[in-house]
């Protein structure tokens, strides 16, 4: 049997910022090629703050001009950045004291090699041709590299920032879980009864959660493919970011026969909305055995999205409420 | 409970789609300077912060309490972060009030919020990501089986959620600080709002806001100078399950019925209908207005829509439900908790304005989350415990 793919996710996500009056007004000076500073009793900050630390009052609302050079009070070095970093060659992260400023900023340093860097030394801010309105239009190189070169201001003043986030990871897939996957590619649903309450869950989590004792191979069980809709809701998309759906759809939980706890979030398709109804007997089409795939599968919920093709009616009378109304999800 | 715990200040701010007028430490701040105020108190009076706020995917900060330290006077001071879904906010005012009677601080400072405008909780609920389940739905896709279920389990009428609905809009309006103020709300109006999840109406849940919520909390030595009389802490209780086991009664959750026994026995309250003057309870779909008036023991099971229907939750009813117009017109998700326990706060110490319960003395505040499986619950009362 071939190997599971690996169990991967991307979080993201784009984001704003209300920047507030102070960052707004640091960010739109960082585009326009000045870096700013919040007055707080007698310190400068840098990067300003709306708040003064010490006593939680609202910073002077006019910011001071600070750097473009400074010194760096400690560093560290990046010897193999990740495609998120603002360089894709080694650099350094740098506490930076800019001149006129009473605290450091943490930022990058683009320098010709780790024997470049040291406590002390003097740095200097370049900036980007391309810029954002964003912490990063600006960047450190050491002195001796600086170039000074001219920043055309930019329009309007920055009050909303939007950002890109992204998160990606990897999860190592339970024993049971990688069973109960390789039963969808075969065509099979593979639950666990409890030795313990004799329940049957599926997709399981390994354990039965009530009386908390773990459950291993011997207590997989098959269930045939033909249950009931235990609950459902019809969904008007809203058009969300990442929201692939754009007509109404159904979102069911089926609970197969001999199970006790339904499989949930069930793509439906083929059945007319004003037909579905709970207590309706279906089974489960699976998809061509050659494209069967395995996605969003985690170790919590299970996905059946890439192996089942659509639920039918198997035509049986529907089952009374008794037999599912505990079971929605 | 060692010692007595007051509420002597609350603050929230005007709740909106989007407060781009501030940013997020600016809508803290504000919630919790209106506090302050009103418990006339400055920063340095406060010994401790208690920050509260739904997941950090939903404005994609992490740990927004150490950002927020600086706004909210916290440098230097005892800082606690809490987290328990949507019912986060009321866990945050339990826990400020837990470090009070505990007799660890004279004075706290809670304040949860949200700033959904900055991102989207419809995904951040919605995507494949661990400990959340990919409904490609948000929470209406979630809730939305659970209420067909207590309708078909009640056999209440289906224009139930509707009234609520157009109940909770109206008290809206008398609530300056709400989100919705719809001067045209009406049942035909949300009854022929388009179906979002079968059986729940757009105008059935509660809109994406942008908003904070603050109180401050005193040892009763402190609490007994305020100018306003406090708000006494009477009974506070959490209680939570798992989100999946089989013969879970996901409509009405065991974790639910737990809560409001142990709720009421602390507080010594045998017949709640009756002892009770008011309840602000966590609705964010219509229906669990009739679902909670039982998860809080108000009614007999499947009983709970004869409340609504009968106007006994009404603003001038036996027992009002979300006198400031709720979930349902105001909903910055972290702060929502919160949200729910300072109206009972400023109920009972008189404060409510155009939506104060004549004679209010003790009053409920609600809060749930996750999926219906966190509960966080308290009675506060103008007379002490």
């Amino acid at each position: 049997m071939s190997e599971l793919p690996p169990i991967t996710y991307t979080l993201e996500y784009p984001y704003t910022r209300t920047t507030g009056p102070v960052v707004g007004a640091f960010l739109t000076a960082l585009r326009d090629g000045r870096i700013l500073g919040s007055r707080c009793g007698d310190r400068v900050i840098c990067p300003p703050l709306e708040f003064d630390p010490d006593t939680a009052e609202p910073v002077a609302q006019d910011l001071v001009e600070v750097g473009p050079g400074g010194t760096v009070k400690s560093w560290t070095w990046i010897a193999e950045p990740t495609r998120k970093h603002p360089f894709q060659q080694p650099f350094a992260f740098a506490l930076i004291v800019l001149d006129g400023a009473d605290t450091a900023l943490s930022h990058a340093v683009k320098a010709r090699g780790i024997d470049a860097m040291s406590t002390g030394m003097r740095v200097r801010a370049q900036w980007r041709e391309e810029r954002a309105s964003a912490v990063t239009d600006v960047y450190f190189v050491p002195e001796a590299d600086a170039v000074d070169t001219y920043v055309p201001p930019g329009e309007g003043e920055v009050e909303l920032t939007e950002h890109l986030i992204s998160l990606d990871f990897k999860e190592a897939i339970h024993p049971f879980r990688e069973r109960f996957a390789r039963g969808l590619i075969a065509g099979k649903f593979i639950g666990q009864k409890s030795p313990v309450s004799g329940k049957v869950y599926i997709p399981s989590k390994g354990y039965d959660p009530l009386a908390r004792v773990a459950m291993t191979e011997a207590d997989d069980v098959e269930l045939p493919p033909v249950g009931i809709v235990a609950g459902y809701t019809v969904i008007t998309p809203v058009q969300y970011y990442g929201q692939k759906e754009t007509e109404p759809y159904i979102r069911a939980s089926i609970l197969l026969d001999g199970a006790d706890q339904p499989l949930g979030q069930q793509d439906i398709k083929n059945i007319p909305h004003d037909e579905f109804r709970s207590g309706m007997r279906l089974r489960a089409v699976f998809r061509p055995e050659s494209e069967r795939k395995i996605v969003e599968m985690d170790n919590r919920w299970g996905s059946t999205g890439g192996v089942i093709d659509h639920w039918e009616p198997t035509g049986e009378p529907d089952a009374p409420p008794e037999k599912y109304l505990e079971h929605l999800f | 409970m060692a010692e007595r715990c007051g509420i002597v200040g609350i603050g929230q701010t005007k709740h909106d789609s989007k407060r781009l007028d501030v940013s997020m430490v600016g809508l803290v701040r504000e919630a919790a300077l209106r506090a302050l105020e009103d418990a006339e108190l400055t920063w340095k009076d406060i010994d401790a912060v208690v920050i509260g706020k739904a997941p950090d995917l939903f404005e994609g900060v992490m740990m927004p309490e150490l950002y927020l330290a600086d706004a909210l006077g916290g440098a230097y001071k005892p800082m606690l972060r809490v987290h328990t879904a949507g019912s986060v906010g009321g866990s945050t005012g339990i826990v400020a009030a837990s470090l009070v009677e505990a007799g660890v601080h004279d004075r706290v400072l809670a304040v949860a919020f949200e700033k959904q405008s900055e991102s989207n909780a419809m995904w951040a609920l919605s995507i494949a990501m661990p400990f959340s389940v990919a409904t490609v739905a948000g929470a209406g896709g979630f809730f939305a089986p659970l209420i067909r279920g207590y309708m078909r389990r009640s056999g209440a009428p289906e224009d139930t959620g509707i009234r609520v609905a157009v109940k909770d809009r109206l008290n809206a309006l008398k609530n300056p600080y709400a989100h919705l103020h719809m001067e045209d709300i009406s049942f035909d109006l949300v009854a022929a709002s388009p179906m979002l999840w079968d059986p729940v109406r757009y105008l059935e849940t509660c809109p994406s806001s942008d908003g904070a919520c603050a109180m401050v909390f005193a040892s009763e030595k402190l609490a007994e100078q305020t100018q306003t009389p406090p708000a006494w802490v009477h009974a506070t209780a959490m209680r939570s399950e798992p989100t999946m086991f089989s013969g879970r009664d996901q409509v009405m959750p065991q974790a639910s019925l737990d809560n409001a026994k142990a709720l009421y026995k602390q507080a010594g309250i045998t017949n709640p209908r009756k002892e009770i003057d008011c309840a602000e309870m966590y609705v964010p779909f219509s229906w669990f207005e009739p679902m909670w008036c039982e998860g809080m023991l108000f009614a007999e099971p499947n009983e709970g829509w004869k409340m609504t229907y009968e106007g006994a939750t009404a603003l001038d009813g036996d027992l009002p439900v979300n006198m400031s117009g709720g979930v349902l017109s105001s909903n910055p998700i972290g702060a929502s908790g919160l949200l729910r326990f300072a109206e009972a706060a400023l109920q009972v110490r008189g404060q409510a304005g155009e939506h104060q319960v004549d004679g209010a003395r003790k009053a409920l505040g609600h809060a749930y989350g996750g999926g219906s499986q966190y509960f966080s619950t308290w009675i506060v009362s103008s007379d002490k415990p």
